[in-house]
């Protein structure tokens, strides 16, 4: 009963905060708003309205859960492929030529991914879309795992100003990490009730966690990234500013 | 197997990074003016000298002396977080969130001990958060006024 009430708790906890950070980017006037973000958690949101419907209507154990669990938890990996490719895409706004590389190295990712998923689903057709999409999952949250470490040290390497992208980058961080390595402790114990339960619970806690700290990073640190990333100083007033410069 | 075991040991590693990185980004945040010293000055804090003598002098510090008075300064900035000034009487998130960040690097600061590994390191971690948490107090003591004085005036002429 407590374990329900919690589990409950968790769950709308999450909802909340997640139609309230929507709300609070589509009703924000920053010109730089993170609409990526947005459309990643309407798409979380989405998702977890429709499975809980489906739970409410079919039940757990239906064959519609699992077709719905399965198709949406699909989306939900490309969603997340696709935001990590955003930041990137913010993170070279000023940079044509780094952005072109860094396309190419994303594209051959995500190639990359989708073959060796193929691959095991191949090898596995008995099982068939389950199969598929567990493998496809765990692969690409890994790569957008450490894709986003890449983004991570990219960000120090050009020393961006945009603390709202580096905090969006550590919550997404947050969200695959934990649940990335449960998943593994699940795989090496070949599925042991109690590494089950830890992975259930660690990828709540690090939902919550990428939220708290997307919610940190809309909030608190929207002003100084519309400044940064906004302020472009023109060519006349650099001039009048060197020369300021030079008579001091 | 050895991907799983290295999934596992690169994902925790990474999440304890980001985790950390996070933590760091919090602290970043810049006061507009150095509201701690006032608070540090009414309550007898030591974690401003004692970061001093770390980054100064790299004096030898007794561990047992370190962790007390780390301790002290925690929990009576915890204190003053939770009820000075504070309308809800309740943390903020960022707030848990480096309380979290505190007990983790106290927690590997006797690790470090043990193993002799950067234990200055973790040491002025918790100073800069026991002083983010000063500031934070500083700061909502600063906007209640006492007659012409703000509070931590107030505090201080006691």
């Amino acid at each position: 009963m407590y374990n329900a009430i919690v589990s409950y708790g968790f769950q709308y906890g999450c909802y909340l905060i997640e139609a309230g950070l929507i709300i609070f980017l589509a009703r924000s006037s920053q010109r730089r708003r993170p609409i990526s973000a947005a459309l990643y958690l309407a798409g979380m949101l989405a998702t977890g309205v429709a499975r809980t419907y489906i739970v409410h209507r079919y039940g757990v154990r239906s064959t519609q859960y699992s077709d719905v669990y399965f198709r949406t938890d699909f989306l939900l990996v490309i969603g997340a492929f696709v935001l990590v490719c955003l930041f990137f895409r913010r993170a070279c706004w000023h940079e044509e030529k780094m952005w072109r590389q860094v396309r190419l190295l994303l594209t051959f990712i995500c190639v990359l991914v989708v073959g060796i998923s193929g691959l095991l689903f191949f090898y596995h057709y008995k099982h068939l879309l389950a199969n598929f999409i567990i493998e496809f999952r765990q692969n690409l949250y890994f790569a957008c795992l450490v894709l986003n470490t890449l983004l991570y040290l990219l960000l120090q390497q050009i020393d961006s100003a945009d603390d709202q992208l580096g905090l969006l980058v550590c919550g997404v961080g947050i969200q695959f990490a934990g649940p990335a390595a449960t998943s593994a402790l699940v795989h090496l114990t070949n599925g042991a009730p109690i590494t089950q339960s830890l992975n259930s619970l660690s990828n709540r806690f690090c939902t919550l966690g990428m939220l708290l700290v997307w919610t940190y990073a809309v909030v608190h640190v929207k002003e100084k990234a519309v400044q940064i990333t906004w302020r472009k100083i023109p060519a006349w007033a650099e001039a009048t500013a060197d020369l300021n410069v030079q008579r001091r | 197997m050895i991907f799983a075991a290295l999934i596992l040991i690169l994902s925790t590693a990474m999440f304890f990074f980001y985790f950390q990185v996070t933590c760091q980004k919090v602290l970043r945040r810049q006061f507009d003016r150095e509201y701690f010293q006032s608070i540090v000055n009414a309550n007898r804090l030591e974690f401003p000298s004692l970061r001093k003598s770390l980054e100064e002098f790299d004096a030898p510090v007794d561990y047992a002396r370190l962790r007390m008075m780390l301790k002290c300064d925690y929990l009576a900035l915890t204190y003053l977080l939770k009820n000075a000034a504070n309308v809800n009487q309740r943390y903020s998130n960022e707030e848990r969130l480096l309380i979290l960040y505190f007990r983790w690097q106290f927690l590997l600061l006797a690790v470090r001990r043990t193993l002799r590994v950067g234990e200055k390191k973790a040491v002025l971690r918790m100073t800069s958060v026991l002083q983010y948490f000063a500031n934070v107090v500083g700061q909502r003591v600063n906007t209640v006024r006492f007659g012409n004085l703000t509070a931590a005036d107030y505090l201080l002429n006691l």
